[in-house]
């Protein structure tokens, strides 16, 4: 076919020619997929009960030595460490959902604000996001969860505080390089209003970084959450929370009894992972510049 | 704009930014819900310790007053008194700080060492097996938890093989003499060859841990920052003339990639006291960051306080410095 009468690809067609090409990213997304249908599917899967503790079951290993009904072997409290490892996926892809959900909304926010209406709110908005980013992100955390008490969802909100000056500042970068394209121009000639330019024009545009950010972000929000576990202060130890049983299996691995800290900390690697490689594979799928 | 002109100026966003810190970590207190008196010497604690212990911190002052009387302590170093043992927050801080810079260091060395080698070389061969090893480190770098990855170490080299001890610094009953709290050191300064092989074996585990989260940044910036510098015309001019490829690669192009590499090493300071805190617990590395999360179970606020805040007093220095040093070492940059 001629050059000139070629199809036009729309930029969603293009960018997923493009992503399909990265196998690494492709495979993240399964992987993503599978990860999301364990916790979804977890009553279902998980063959015994997270939480209640089987005190003649305590420290049974697995599949290793032929234990079929618990094939990951048991915990301290005779809890099926493959139960809890599976219900775990819910806990830690809730806060990571929560976490974007709050990010997404006031950096983005916060971001358009500030890059459209810039003056004051920029100056503003640049100096707190300076004074946010200059503690160590788990520091702030710490210091977040100590003020506020422990808690699942006080966790949430304590990792969403380093993440929306992060997001603010991206969506900023990326809105002040669109504000002075000429079709922005052409529209504010032509009347349009604040709200139609920025929901209309802008939005539209700050949206691959913002959604490539918000991907990477999600495997950060798993690990920072794993990490809030193991130290003891987000979460209620009884909850089946990767972090928590890595917390709890450390003694017992000191004794030689490795299976309660491997795999959830497996766990926490493969979506971690999963999230990485997939953020990757779309930003380089959604960058412009990548064009063939 | 000269440089002197942009360090100056740039010397002047360190004020907004450090009033606004230290605004943050004073509220700290104010912002417990309820009574933050109550919240120290909770369970225990009558009404009038409660009350005396609200007048001692100066919390039955008007806010601005307090802010004011704490910002002129902790001009002089005093964050006050720690709640629990009633030791001088700042003692008690200075008392873990040596174990903390010297995990850090160690594991910076590390990361830098085997880093930026993978990194250029990775470069060079483009996809090789090398280049293949230093793309998967820096993704599983960001991808393993440091503290469970501590703990497989442990299982591996403590429990199983039986080869580095669990925790800790140094052995107990160690002859080592404490002179600087930098145990190596301590232990080169005296001569003390067998504490500083007991030291060194505390030591490599968790260094070796922590590295891996700079180490996966600086894998990551050096073979791309390296591979843009390769493919300038600088470098086929260098190659025309006959520079040996050597010489091309380590006296041309390494220089200018490193220049992103320094700025990650500086941003990552922040992942990495992170990282510190996960470390010192699993190892119980007794350093700031074990410090800290015994701060927060025991609700000992004035110690959080001092940590959060000369911890981010730290950070604003190092930012301001890389961005100076930037400025002298990459001509290009105009402000």
């Amino acid at each position: 076919m001629d050059e000139n009468t070629a199809k036009p690809r729309s930029l969603l067609g293009k960018s997923f020619k493009q992503f399909k090409k990265n196998k690494l990213a492709v495979a993240g997304l399964i992987m993503i997929i599978l990860i999301m249908l364990l916790g979804l599917l977890a009553p279902v899967l998980a063959l015994s009960d997270p939480i209640m503790p089987q005190l003649e079951h305590r420290l049974e290993p697995g599949f290793w030595v032929g234990n079929y009904t618990n094939l990951f072997g048991t915990d301290e409290l005779g809890r099926d460490v493959l139960a809890r490892v599976i219900y775990g996926t819910r806990i830690s892809l809730k806060v990571g959902y929560i976490v974007i959900a709050i990010t997404a909304v006031f950096g983005t926010l916060l971001g358009i604000i500030s890059a459209y209406y810039g003056k004051l709110a920029d100056l503003l908005l640049m100096r707190v996001t300076d004074i946010f980013l200059s503690f160590p992100p788990l520091l702030l955390v710490l210091a977040v969860v100590a003020v506020l008490g422990t808690g699942l969802e006080k966790a949430m909100l304590a990792i969403s505080i380093i993440y929306v000056p992060q997001m603010a500042r991206i969506v900023r970068g990326s809105v002040l390089t669109v504000k002075e394209l000429p079709y922005i121009e052409a529209s504010r000639a032509l009347g349009a209003k604040d709200h139609t330019i920025i929901f209309g024009h802008i939005l539209p545009n700050v949206l691959a970084p913002t959604v490539v950010y918000l991907t990477l972000l999600l495997a950060d929000a798993i690990l920072y959450t794993a990490a809030l576990g193991f130290l003891g202060v987000g979460i209620d130890p009884s909850t089946p929370e990767w972090g928590a049983m890595l917390s709890s299996g450390r003694n017992y691995l000191l004794l030689g009894d490795w299976w309660v800290t491997l795999f959830p900390g497996l766990m926490i690697i493969l979506s971690v992972l999963s999230f990485n490689l997939f953020g990757d594979g779309l930003r380089e799928a959604l960058d412009p510049k990548m064009d063939d | 704009m000269s440089i002197r002109n942009y360090i100056i100026k740039r010397l002047f966003t360190v004020i907004p930014t450090l009033i606004g810190v230290s605004i943050l970590v004073f509220l700290m207190i104010n912002l417990i819900p309820g009574d933050p008196a109550q919240a120290m010497l909770y369970p225990k604690g009558t009404p009038a310790e409660i009350a005396a212990l609200r007048h001692k911190l100066g919390l039955d002052l008007p806010l601005v007053k307090q802010y004011i009387n704490w910002v002129i302590n902790v001009a002089h170093f005093d964050f006050g008194y720690s709640v629990r043992s009633g030791e001088k927050v700042i003692s008690v801080i200075a008392n873990r700080i040596p174990a903390t810079i010297e995990l850090s260091l160690t594991a910076l060395i590390i990361a830098v060492f085997a880093g930026i080698p993978l990194g250029v070389i990775a470069a060079r061969k483009k996809n090789s097996f090398i280049d293949y090893t230093a793309i998967s480190v820096s993704l599983l770098g960001v991808s393993i938890p440091v503290f469970w990855l501590g703990l497989m170490l442990i299982f591996l080299f403590s429990v199983t093989l039986g080869l580095l001890p669990v925790s800790g610094r140094i052995a107990m009953g160690s002859s080592l003499t404490d002179h600087t709290g930098f145990y190596l050191l301590d232990a080169m300064i005296t001569g003390n060859l067998p504490a500083l092989m007991d030291a060194l074996k505390h030591l490599i585990l968790p260094a070796v841990s922590l590295a891996t989260i700079p180490l996966a940044l600086i894998v990551r910036v050096t073979r791309s920052s390296m591979l843009e510098v390769l493919s300038q015309d600088y470098m086929r001019t260098a190659k025309a003339k006959g520079i040996p490829m050597r010489r091309v690669i380590y006296r041309h192009a390494l220089k200018n990639a490193l220049i992103p590499v320094l700025t990650v090493i500086g941003i990552q300071l922040g992942t990495l006291m992170g990282g510190a805190i996960l470390t010192e617990t699993v190892f119980s590395w007794p350093g700031i960051g074990m410090l800290v999360v015994s701060a927060i179970s025991n609700r000992d606020y004035p110690i959080i306080q001092g940590i959060v805040f000369l911890v981010a007093l730290v950070m604003i220095v190092v930012n301001l410095l890389v961005d100076i040093i930037y400025a002298y070492i990459d001509p290009r940059i105009t402000y």
